[in-house]
């Protein structure tokens, strides 16, 4: 019944990008610092009601969530979209909704207690 | 004027085939030193990885359906009214059932999971449970229930020697 921990180990692999540790390091660094000095003309451009510091919270909090990825190459393709991602913003293939649909601000947070759950109704 | 068109592209490019085995000649003579850097070269170009990296995070799939979804691992059973066996040699991924309603009108099915209609087939366990823990989602294994098949013959119901029909005698 119980799930079973699949085979440990390491293996040989080709890397995407980053070569060691340090490597990846300094392109997750790079593109943080992009992202950072990208902000407040993102803010400025799109007529964004919001200021750059909470954007750069926000920046911040993305950045944490993939803290404990370790993948050398799972790190070089997280930076890579997220490149692709920033060279959208820069060139204007977005508009103002898609540069704030990440914050999920118009999204209603969904239910966590028992009796609130009960009282939305329903749970899809 | 056609033939001495063709002649003149084959003889192009057999001079051109030449020209090309003999650069590639040239390049293959390599001195030993050189041929060292290659291969050290080579091996630098691989780096060592964990055989199960999570793949979650770039995978693309929604964080509500990594984080909140469970996985069964099972072997499908047989269909209890026929007695083919095919395709049950094999383990199934299946998500947990999420909502799901009738329309009012018209009685048709629905549900808005994504994932409700995936089912995935996998030779044996440890590839569906490698592959759960690299997209990140919880799964447990359904251990399938053995069944022995007594062998039955006609013949043993008319033998002096069996007791199958003990009850009568």
């Amino acid at each position: 019944m119980a799930a079973s921990k699949a085979v440990q180990g390491l293996k040989h692999a080709k890397p995407i990008l980053s070569v060691d540790r340090n490597d990846a390091r300094r392109r997750v660094l790079n593109l943080y610092k992009a992202w950072y000095r990208q902000i407040p003309v993102i803010c400025n451009e799109y007529h964004i009601n919001k200021r750059p510091k909470d954007l750069n919270r926000y920046l911040r909090q993305q950045f944490d969530k993939n803290r404990n990825v370790k993948d050398l190459r799972v790190i070089d393709i997280l930076v890579i979209k997220s490149l692709q991602d920033l060279h959208e913003t820069k060139n204007w293939w977005k508009m103002a909704n898609h540069v704030l649909y990440p914050l999920q601000e118009s999204v209603n947070p969904k239910p966590t207690g028992f009796l609130s759950k009960f009282l939305e109704g329903h749970d899809p | 004027m056609a033939t001495v068109c063709r002649l003149l592209r084959n003889k192009c490019n057999f001079l051109s085939k030449n020209v090309m085995r003999a650069m590639s000649n040239e390049t293959r003579v390599i001195d030993p030193h050189e041929e060292k850097i290659v291969e050290s070269h080579t091996e630098r170009d691989t780096i060592i990885v964990d055989r199960n990296e999570v793949l979650a995070s770039i995978t693309g799939v929604p964080e509500e359906h990594i984080k909140t979804r469970r996985v069964r691992i099972y072997m499908p059973a047989r269909n209890s009214m026929q007695s083919g066996s095919f395709g049950l040699n094999r383990w199934r991924m299946d998500f947990d059932t999420r909502e799901r309603w009738e329309n009012p009108l018209m009685g048709w099915q629905s549900s808005g999971d994504p994932l409700s209609n995936m089912h995935l087939e996998f030779k044996n366990r440890e590839d569906a449970v490698d592959f759960c823990e690299r997209n990140g989602w919880e799964c447990y294994v359904d251990e399938p229930i053995k069944t022995t098949i007594k062998p039955k013959s006609y013949g043993a119901n008319f033998s002096w020697n069996k007791k199958t029909r003990v009850s009568t005698k």
